[in-house]
């Protein structure tokens, strides 16, 4: 069975695994066994701590398959964006240039270096192995992220963003980067993300020239790249889409993709989930699946299982789901539709 | 050959004049009401009724057969009625020790730093008479005006020198830029200022600075940079004192040029004295030569030679000149070196 958990100290080896195999553009998992230490390090006292506001924590977790121990993906969220170093955005600006007397009305698109997104909280660090992509395996892997956030809102803030990777082709060239970044950097876009990973994208960021950019001075490639999503990258994004996550107002100023934001309570995982009393029992076939999450901090277990549950009624778990969850009759459950 | 106030009567020849100047001279339009009431305000300006935010010196060059073949002009004041705009080319330096990036990158300011300084314009010579010492007087009797009447200008004086184009007038600063914003031809944008009608300019132009990194490289290559067909014209101001200071017009990107008033070489170097008519002799040098009139203002070039505080200059000078023996002149040599 797979379940999603809280990543330990001793899955870095694998989580490392995970990470190295993660495309260019997902700096909040780099191939680096310090930092990957240090992210695990900060989800285990993030869930220690006691919380009553978001602030620094971060939570990191990794999907396990409980067979054999190995982990077949992981996601976090950070509490705050921007909460120790800035949290840089370009946020897309639409200003018109209107002359009356010549009959001319141009819309212009700027893009404006910004940090808007502070304060909110972050989906980062998604990853699933790719025989899981488009499986109601990768949903759990993003959205038991959001159960946890539905159990446990006085630690997250009241709007969620998340930055997705942006369009760059086989050889990890970037169009937007190198029409933007590349002009002040001069490294290919490869390299800027491997020093993002490294040295943290604000160092970066705050390279950047803070003037606004217009876009139509930028090249063709350069304005399609805008808001587009990496093909591995699709996943987490149709996910989250489905979530309710809007696209088009921010997009990341390394690569162009899109930032997508929802006000917590409106995301679909987190409005529709619902708390119900547990039964141990034979679940009846037929059912459908759900993703099902206990309530807990550092034993947080989520996984799939498929249920014939009536709203409003207790739910009927397998002895082995209500297991692997760590529940036992009576306790509770939150949980929504796959 | 003289330099005189532009009247009335002028106007079918200024016609003539301002259809064979092509694009770029947008002060000179070749629209028969624009001119009629620019003729209109430079009469006013002459005989004082124009404060110096309006003054237009509209002065024309007359051949002793009395046929206009050039024109040129001082604006008392640029900006003071409408903005006047110039992008200040200034830079950005991205840097960071650690990473070993050092990156300058020339960067566009929208300004109206130059507003309220007087300003050479118009000038234009019909082909045929670009020869000898003719270009000069056109040019530089305006220096000799200012030097005379040096309470009707500004403290700094400069000009909008032509910027690049090809041979269909094409700019490809423009090309780059402007055309983004504007949605027309170089030409029409050129004739809309020329016609007065700037008020478009402030509506459609970028408002933020502009990275040139995202400009072509044809256009970064010709800011400040002038018309090959200008080079003369640049040539001959630098000599008087005027330098490039790094303002640019905003369509072509040709240089503004300017000075100090009080050291530009006409009007430093210039003395009045009086006039003795004779034989100018071997010593004699080109002088410019200002009868020191307003209204009926006439300069011309003649040889001459001071002696004692008089200029000496043979009959046919002062008679152009319209004086007598022992009126009074303003005269400077023509050029530096005498």
């Amino acid at each position: 069975m797979l379940v999603m958990r809280p990543a330990q100290m001793a899955d870095l080896s694998e989580v490392q695994r995970l990470a190295a195999d993660s495309p260019v553009g997902v700096t909040s998992l780099p191939d680096d066994a310090d930092r990957l230490r240090d992210k695990i390090a900060a989800s285990d006292a993030s869930l220690a701590a006691e919380v009553s506001f978001n602030g620094e924590e971060s939570y990191f977790f990794v999907l396990e398959d409980s067979d054999s121990g190995h982990l077949l993906g992981c996601s976090g969220i950070v509490a705050s964006a921007g909460y120790s170093e800035p949290f840089y955005s370009f946020r897309n600006e639409t200003f018109v240039h209107n002359s009356r007397e010549l009959k001319i009305h141009n819309k212009i698109h700027v893009l404006s270096l910004c940090h808007d997104l502070t304060g909110n909280s972050l989906l980062t660090s998604f990853y699933v192995e790719r025989p899981l992509v488009g499986s109601v395996w990768s949903e759990l892997n993003s959205r038991a992220r959001l159960l946890f956030v539905a159990n446990h809102p006085e630690r997250f803030a009241d709007a969620v963003v998340v930055e997705i990777v942006g369009h760059s082709d086989e050889h990890g060239d970037s169009p937007f980067w190198d029409a933007v970044g590349r002009n002040f950097f001069d490294m290919n876009y490869a390299e800027a993300e491997r020093l993002c990973g490294l040295k943290s994208r604000t160092f970066l960021a705050e390279l950047m020239p803070h003037y606004p950019i217009y876009v139509p001075l930028l090249p063709d490639a350069a304005q399609e790249a805008m808001g587009q999503v990496h093909p591995r990258a699709q996943v987490t994004f149709d996910i989250l889409m489905r979530e309710g996550f809007e696209t088009d107002h921010y997009i990341d100023i390394f690569d162009g993709g899109p930032t997508l934001h929802a006000r917590t309570s409106g995301i679909r995982s987190i409005a529709q989930s619902r708390v119900v009393p547990v039964r141990i029992g034979e679940p009846i076939k037929g059912g459908r699946p759900y993703l099902v999450s206990n309530g807990l901090l550092q034993d947080f277990r989520a996984i799939v299982a498929d249920l014939d549950w009536v709203p409003g009624k207790p739910v009927t778990l397998s002895l082995e789901a209500a297991e692997a969850l760590g529940v036992g009759e009576g306790a509770s459950v939150r949980l929504v539709a796959v | 050959m003289i330099v005189r106030p532009v009247r009335t009567a002028d106007l079918p020849a200024l016609i003539d004049l301002a259809r064979t100047t092509g694009a770029g001279l947008t002060t000179l339009p070749a629209n028969e009401e624009r001119l009629a009431h620019r003729v209109g305000w430079a009469e006013k300006t002459f005989t004082g009724k124009a404060e110096r935010a309006d003054a237009d010196y509209l002065f024309v060059l007359e051949n002793d057969a009395g046929q206009v073949v050039g024109i040129s002009a001082v604006a008392g004041a640029v900006g003071l009625r409408e903005p006047w705009y110039n992008y200040r080319v200034g830079l950005t330096v991205c840097a960071s020790q650690e990473l070993k990036i050092h990156r300058q990158i020339p960067t566009l300011f929208l300004a109206n730093d130059l507003t309220g300084n007087s300003e050479l314009c118009s000038l234009f010579l019909r082909s045929d008479h670009r020869t000898g010492l003719n270009g000069r007087l056109l040019s530089k009797a305006r220096l000799l005006f200012i030097a005379e009447f040096r309470e009707s200008f500004g403290d700094k004086v400069i000009a909008e020198m032509r910027g690049m184009s090809d041979e269909q007038g094409r700019s490809p600063f423009w090309e780059s830029l402007g055309r983004h914003f504007f949605k027309m031809e170089f030409s029409q944008a050129d004739y809309l200022t020329g016609v007065g009608n700037k008020a478009f300019i402030a509506e459609l132009m970028p408002k933020f600075p502009l990275y040139t990194c995202f400009l072509s490289e044809d256009a970064r290559n010709i800011i400040g940079r002038v018309h090959p067909d200008t080079e003369p014209a640049l040539a001959m101001l630098k000599g008087e004192g005027f330098s490039y200071q790094g303002y640019v017009d905003i369509f072509d990107a040709g240089p503004a040029i300017e000075a100090e008033t009080a050291k530009i070489r006409a009007v430093r170097d210039s003395q009045a004295l009086v006039l003795a008519i004779g034989t100018p002799g071997d010593d004699a040098t080109s002088f410019l030569i200002h009868n020191r009139k307003r209204e009926d203002c006439r300069i011309t070039v003649g040889a001459a030679r001071l002696a004692a505080g008089t200029l000496v200059v043979d009959p046919l000078t002062a008679k152009r000149l319209q004086l007598s023996v022992g009126d009074q002149v303003r005269a400077v040599p023509l050029s530096a070196r005498g």
